[in-house]
């Protein structure tokens, strides 16, 4: 009896909590792939929603837009290695020499990133478009030329809008990995002989690859499925990538959904393919310990180069945040399009329009609120369940589960809200159109976001407190209310806080979901702009930027290392 | 009997001759954001010696070694090494750590975790540039000294602890370096890997004979370990001396404390004359110690502290047996521990903790002779703040 009791304990059956999330994830991720799969092989009817016709003629229609995928790997490689090797720097700059301001430089070098792509595009065409960019009409009043300076709407301009937005993601995770490495086994190779180019290149270079290649691959993944910024520096010139592409057949007339399906799933393939890739690559290379405590090395005194990196920094600080934000609110306060700098022509009526007089305007700032709050309540709530599921449980198929977890990550957003929303439109009740279909589509897609962020909370959390707590008579539910919540709320709420800021500044994810029933601030800046109205889109820029930096505020007094991924 | 014993130990380990000065230390002054962490660090190392960094946490010893490796700037002091000066802040001269000809075993061992234990054992001869089959030859020769030859291709992730230590011991004596420096090499083991390892240490540094600057804050190490050992407090050096010669004769409460077991007792100074035994008055017992060549100043009152090692006093059934400081003690408490026993003994100066041995065992309760021999009652410095 007692033997056979043993037995099946120690083979670990699959437990009911398991089972149940295994379940909900392959139905919310798997079901809309498998319709995308669906109207990719759809022959038939391009407008029914399952096919009539299977068949692979959409991949062989595919073949004469083969530009689209090459220009999608391009910006994506080129913006990628661009933006790791940039983060790199920075990381290396602000963590390991003795440049002054660390702390102050190290927050403003990550507000990039919540402040998001599509400000960032906004910004850098109003800089530096070839006709009427800041820089070129400067350019133009101080040279008397008619030659532009700076061209954003090119590849070049695409690569470096997203790789100075995207840095900042990179910049976290290789940083981290720095203030995780031991300071003594570069201390070693120095006593044992090796100058510092040898260090670099025999220890430091190897310990950080895993790190480097995993920012560089989130970036890549990323940038694969960017659409702002395509979008907003590469239609004019007829520069399309596989996000663009599909957003053009959307809306095309008739829509051409299966060819934009097949496009889509190419690019999946793609980005599944990286993932492979470097796990293959990475197979017994990842020395980080996880939890491991952070160091601080003794960081290295530049001497006279200390100034040079100084202002690397505040350069990137300046293209990135500085210089964005100034056009934009200087554009914000404009009378029409043709910037001037002189005050005195300025007014605030592009305020009073999105805020009060246009109705579209302000029911997506409100909508906007909402589903900040809504996403992170939800999107909080679901992944405190399942990192404490995946950390905390005993049963078998947890790692299948976080490996479920973890797969909208190497979704491009665009085209999971596709397959989203052919998955609403075959519903029996209509959820296409309601702010609701956007909240599901933001919890899912940011889902790895706030498992990530939330993982950290509750492996950190030591199991003997509760453990303590439980011994000490409290019951499961007095533990969890006395002892786990507590423990576990600055971290929580800066996972809150995180998704409620990545929410608000979204567009990939809603751009097909929100409708006239259900306007949302990223989609709505999108289309004001595409409608033209410049200094009214800034003015609606310059608000969301505002809710992220309140967010941005709140996230760094609960948590003491800000934002964290 | 004992004690003459374990003096000739000690010269068994001293090396014939002193050496040459191969490191010294002078007026060294370190800091950590403007807080001073070592304060004026004076000592010297002399070639094939092992030497001991001795003292409680937060001293400054991890900061002394890592100023001798080039790993910290100190910011006083002069650093010299093989007669070259690799550190002098008068002279603006910082050698840096590689070329200080050194070697050094971190508290972390710092094993390269993406290297196998071969590459991490090779990686100091192959910047010496040394030629391939001479390094295998070395490397193998060095982990067979360690006990570790059987993993030389394993990945380092795949080590213990334990295995880590010795793969990290044999990469640092793979070279032969001037000095090897060992930061608490042994504080990440448990207790009986630690005294199984101290013993292999003690093997390898008498195979090697490089020299050794070990700091650690086991008392019992640094005298397993050393031909001579640094008390360190608070940032200065508080005595230097032969492993016996510091547990003897401490020269103050704190070493007193710090080395070993002692009764620190405090007497009214009742005779004081230069070369002869000085008097105590301690309750109603008056206690002569021997003189000593820099003899502590009693304080305002008269006072002055002596340590009485736990091991010393004799205890004694039967007959007084010398007059000098002997006196009728009850034993109050027996506290048996296996290997040795603890009495809390009653005397007239109050009470005192004595260590004996299970093959004479007192009761409780019983009166009997206490004999503390002058030369085991060592006057002391009280510890002034700094
Ligand atoms: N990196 C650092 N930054 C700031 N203060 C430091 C640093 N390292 C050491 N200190 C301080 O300097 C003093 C001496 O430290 P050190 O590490 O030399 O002590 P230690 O004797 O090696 O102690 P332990 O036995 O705990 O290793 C301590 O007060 C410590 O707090
Ligand atoms: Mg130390």
């Amino acid at each position: 009896m007692l033997r056979s009791a043993h037995s099946t304990s120690a083979r670990k059956p699959v437990s009911l909590p398991v089972l149940a999330l295994v379940a909900t994830l392959v139905l919310i991720i798997g079901y809309p792939l498998l319709l995308l799969v669906a109207m990719a092989l759809n022959v038939g009817d391009a407008q029914a929603l399952l096919p009539t016709h299977w068949g692979l003629a959409n991949f062989i229609r595919l073949l004469r837009h083969l530009d689209w995928i090459r220009n999608t790997l391009l910006v994506a490689l080129a913006g990628s290695t661009f933006g790791t090797a940039l983060a790199l720097l920075l990381a290396w700059i602000i963590y390991r020499t003795t440049v002054p301001g660390r702390a102050i430089l190290e927050l403003l070098v990550t507000i990039p990133y919540p402040v998001g792509p599509l400000v960032g595009a906004l910004a850098w065409s109003e800089l530096a478009s070839p006709r009427g960019g800041l820089i070129n009409v400067l350019f133009h009043a101080f040279t008397g030329s008619h030659a532009s300076l700076v061209n954003v709407y090119s590849v070049p301009g695409i690569v470096f809008v997203m790789a100075i937005f995207e840095a900042p993601v990179a910049f976290l995770m290789i940083g981290a990995a720095m203030r995780q490495m031991d300071p003594s086994l570069e201390e070693c190779s120095a006593v044992m002989g090796a100058g510092r180019l040898t260090t670099a290149l025999r220890i430091t270079a190897p310990l950080m690859l895993p790190a480097i290649l995993s920012a560089w691959l989130f970036l890549f993944i990323s940038m694969m499925g960017a659409f702002a910024i395509p979008t907003i520096l590469g239609t004019s010139s007829r520069f399309y990538v596989a996000t663009t592409a599909i957003y053009m057949l959307f809306q095309g007339y008739p829509p051409q959904y299966p060819l934009a399906a097949a496009l889509g799933l190419v690019l999946i393939v793609f980005a599944a393919s990286a993932v492979w890739l470097y796990t293959r690559a990475l197979r017994g290379r990842s020395y980080a310990v996880v939890g491991g405590r952070t160091y601080r090395p003794r960081p290295i005194d530049m001497k006279g180069l200390t100034p040079l990196l100084f202002a690397i920094v505040c350069a990137y600080i300046v293209v990135a945040l500085v210089l964005p934000l100034g056009i934009l609110l200087v554009a914000s306060l404009q009378r029409n399009s043709n910037i001037t700098l002189s005050a005195a022509s300025w007014t605030l009526h592009n305020y009073r329009y999105v805020l009060v007089d246009f109705p579209t305007t302000r029911q997506a700032i409100v909508n906007s609120l909402l589903l900040g709050v809504g996403t992170g309540t939800l999107g909080t709530a679901f992944a405190t369940i399942l990192a404490w599921v995946i950390h905390r449980s005993r049963g078998a198929g947890r790692g299948i589960l976080e490996q479920l977890t973890m797969v909208p990550q190497s979704l491009p957003r665009l085209i999971f809200a596709a397959a989203l929303l052919w998955m609403m439109l075959a519903l029996p009740f209509k959820l296409y159109g309601t702010l609701f279909a956007v909240l599901i589509a933001y919890t899912i897609v940011f889902l790895p976001l706030a498992y990530r962020s939330i993982t950290g909370v509750v492996v950190q959390l030591d199991r003997s407190l509760e453990e303590a707590g439980r011994v000490l008579g409290g019951g499961w539910l007095s533990v969890m209310r006395s002892i786990t919540v507590p423990l576990l709320s600055p971290g929580l709420l800066a996972a809150w806080v995180l998704l409620f800021m990545v929410s608000v500044r979204e567009v990939s994810a809603s751009i097909f979901l929100a409708g006239p029933g259900a306007q949302v601030l990223g989609p709505a800046i999108f289309n004001f702009w595409d409608s033209g109205g410049l200094p009214q889109v800034s003015a609606l820029v310059i608000v969301q930027t505002a809710i992220i930096f309140v967010a941005l505020v709140v996230i760094r007094s609960v948590s003491r290392k800000g934002i964290a991924l | 009997m004992k004690h003459e014993q374990s003096l000739a130990d000690v010269r068994g380990v001293m090396p014939q001759a002193p050496g040459r000065p191969l490191i010294r230390v002078s007026g060294l002054e370190a800091c950590y954001n403007g807080k001073p962490a070592v304060r004026g660090v004076s000592f010297v190392i002399y070639e094939g010696e092992q030497l001991s960094l001795l003292g409680p946490s937060g001293c400054g010893k991890t900061t002394t070694l890592r100023c001798i490796a080039g790993l910290e700037t100190p910011t006083a002091g002069e650093i010299v090494i093989d007669d070259h000066i690799v550190f002098s802040a008068r002279q603006g001269i910082d050698i840096p750590s590689e070329r200080r000809s050194l070697s050094m075993v971190f508290q972390s061992y710092a094993i390269w975790p993406h290297m196998t234990v071969f590459e991490n054992v090779a990686y100091p001869l192959r910047l010496r540039k040394e030629r391939a089959n001479q390094i295998k030859l070395r490397v193998t020769e060095v982990l067979r000294m360690v006990g570790m030859e059987a993993f030389i291709d394993q990945p380092a992730t795949n080590l213990s602890g334990g295995q880590q230590q010795r793969v990290a011991l044999a990469r640092s004596y793979a070279y032969l370096p001037k000095a090897l420096l060992l930061d608490e090499p042994l504080s990440n083991l448990d207790a009986r890997l630690r005294v199984r390892m101290r013993e292999e240490l003690k093997r390898i540094q008498r195979q090697f004979r490089v020299t050794n600057l070990y700091v650690t804050h086991d008392q019992e190490e640094a005298m397993a370990l050393s031909d001579r050992i640094i008390v360190m407090r608070d940032g200065v050096i508080e005595q230097v001396g032969k492993p016996l010669d510091i547990y003897d004769a401490p020269c103050s409460r704190f070493v007193a404390d710090f080395i070993g077991a002692a009764n620190i007792l405090n007497g009214q100074v009742a005779e004081r004359r230069p070369g002869e035994a000085v008097v105590l008055e301690i309750g109603s017992a008056r206690l002569a110690c021997a003189p000593r060549v820099d003899m502590p100043a009693p304080n305002a009152k008269g006072e002055s502290l002596v340590a009485v090692r736990t091991v010393y006093p004799e205890l004694r059934r039967g007959s007084k047996g010398t007059s000098v400081n002997c006196w009728p003690a009850t034993i109050k408490e027996r506290i048996l521990l296996g290997d040795i026993v603890n009495y809390v003994v009653e005397w007239p100066g109050g009470v005192l903790r004595v260590q004996g041995f299970p093959n004479m065992l007192y009761l409780e309760g019983e009166p009997l002779w206490l004999h503390i021999p002058a030369e085991r009652a060592i006057l002391v410095d009280a510890d002034e703040e700094r």
